[in-house]
């Protein structure tokens, strides 16, 4: 469903992706594991056209979509859920999630309301009153309400305590149980790799490792640096 | 007492004005960071406009209207397009010199285009309307309902339509908001085309209240950064709650002070809201 070829990206005169391979196939959960500026986040920026690629391919759907706009990026069935949350702090939690279906006709809130009942209380609150783990809830509902056809998480675990971190793994493999195509970065990294089909280990900005999940939790190499057992 | 009440009265007209004013800075600087410090120059090219149409061509005044509206909003249009958007990537100072060279530029065609005579837009509001002794003439009248409506379509229009959400999305979280599908490419045009339009409509009423004269564009354009300082920026509801406080207090001021006095009591009514409250009146901490 999605070929990366080649893709490299960077920050001004830095670049952070030197060349990288990568296949999402349709229903599968691949997670992108690596240490901090590994170039993880970069690569799915520049898929979702916050950053632009410097060369390379990304193909979606067998159509090119490299370097094309963010919006006509989502309108191709691609949304995230980005790090940090980003929730649109001073507007209501329904308001968040209707802007969650800009991109598309009608927005079907309850179905979503009733996945994640705890939007449901909150719905007339400002987002940014939410707590950090029922506004990771609001940004998974809202990047869904896109009804995209591939879902990528950057960091949804970031700066949560344990027991909402396991909520937020419970929850993606809700997602994944669907049917949903989805692409994973993630610092927890057992996390992600129990979740995941498949994985890829960044190491500075190049692709240095790739196996099912299962293969990478008992990868010496992964053990050793990432999983601290 | 009346003469507090008819002070107030005055006081809500002007304050109308400052408010069509600062939505229209408020907007743009929520959603490109820019002090659009023209705003007020292109508003007097409204007024001086509906002048030219009504006075020179005999168009009627609601006709007249409508086309400065128009034109305003396709001149906003060409000037995010022509002067702000080749700027907006770069160094803030860009913009804010693009700002200064616009305001020049606009004044010089006004200038231009209309002379350095001092114009009052002509109307048929002549009558005066009088409640238990406060004094209510027909055109403040206008004026102050004029706004109100303009107020309320922005308000409705922010808050309720797609694309009204789409602009506070922009204003609020420019990445998220491309990763929610919106052109961010588009917003800034829409953006500026009703801000123009809000800022000629505010030039008509200054026109038609008072007069328009070279120089006059500026000192609006000042009241209008003083109304989004004092309401907080980029926030709508502070622009409307801090352009009827300073227009409030500016008639309050030259009501029982002295008008000569009334914009440096503005002044410090304002340095005194924001010792207190440094976020503005509806800002965020």
């Amino acid at each position: 469903m999605l070929e990366i070829r080649g893709l490299r990206t960077g920050y001004g005169a830095i670049e952070v992706v030197h060349g990288i391979d990568l296949d999402v196939n349709e229903g599968e959960c691949v997670a992108l594991i690596g240490a901090n500026g590994a170039g993880k986040s970069s690569t799915l920026k520049t898929i979702c056209g916050l950053l632009p690629a410097r060369d390379g391919q990304i193909r979606f759907d067998g159509h090119d979509i490299t370097n094309r706009k963010g919006h006509a990026i989502v309108q191709a069935g691609i949304t995230m859920c980005p790090e940090g949350r980003q929730v649109f702090p001073g507007m209501s939690v329904m308001q968040n999630l209707r802007l969650g279906a800009y991109a598309r006709k009608g927005a079907d809130i309850e179905e979503m309301l009733d996945m994640f009942p705890i939007l449901r209380e909150r719905a007339g609150q400002a987002a940014g009153t939410l707590s950090g783990g029922e506004q990771e809830m609001l940004a998974i509902a809202r990047a869904l309400m896109s009804r995209p056809r591939l879902c990528i998480f950057d960091e949804p675990s970031l700066g949560l305590a344990p027991k909402i971190v396991a909520e937020v793994a419970q929850t993606i493999a809700r997602i994944k149980a669907m049917g949903m195509t989805i692409l994973l970065v993630e610092q927890n990294s057992l996390m992600a790799l129990r979740l995941a089909d498949r994985a890829y280990l960044f190491e500075a900005g190049e692709i240095v490792l790739e196996g099912t999940g299962t293969e990478l939790q008992t990868h010496p190499e992964v053990v050793k640096a990432y999983l601290g057992h | 007492m009346t003469e507090i009440l008819q002070q107030i009265i005055n006081g809500i007209a002007i304050g109308g004005v400052y408010v069509l004013i600062a939505l229209g800075l408020t907007i743009v600087f929520g959603i490109l960071g820019i002090a659009h410090f023209a705003h007020g120059s292109v508003s007097m090219f409204g007024g001086y406009l509906t002048f030219f149409l009504v006075a020179q061509q005999g168009y009627p005044l609601i006709l007249a209207i409508l086309v400065a509206l128009v034109v305003g909003m396709v001149l906003g249009v060409l000037i995010e397009l022509l002067a702000y958007r080749p700027v907006r990537n770069a160094n803030h100072i860009n913009a804010f010199i693009v700002a200064l060279g616009l305001t020049m530029m606009v004044e010089g065609i006004n200038l231009q285009f209309f002379g350095a005579e001092q114009v009052v837009i002509p109307t048929d509001a002549g009558r005066v309307f009088s409640i238990g002794g406060v004094t209510l003439p027909e055109l403040r009248l206008y004026v102050i309902l004029a706004a109100a409506a303009l107020i309320l379509a922005m308000t409705i229009f922010v808050e309720k339509t797609k694309t009204g959400q789409a602009i506070r999305a922009v204003a609020e979280n420019r990445d998220a908001a491309i990763l929610m599908g919106i052109n961010v490419q588009m917003i800034p045009l829409i953006v500026f085309a009703i801000s123009t339009a809000l800022g000629v409509a505010a030039g008509v009423m200054v026109g038609s209240l008072f007069a328009i004269a070279p120089g006059v564009g500026e000192g609006l354009v000042v009241k209008g950064f003083a109304v989004l300082i004092l309401g907080g920026l980029g926030s709508i509801p502070g622009a409307v709650v801090g352009g009827i406080v300073l227009g409030v207090t500016e008639a309050l001021a030259a009501g029982f002070i002295s008008s000569a006095y009334k914009d440096v009591i503005a002044f410090v009514v304002m340095i005194a809201v924001l010792l207190l409250r440094p976020q503005g009146l509806m800002g965020r901490a």
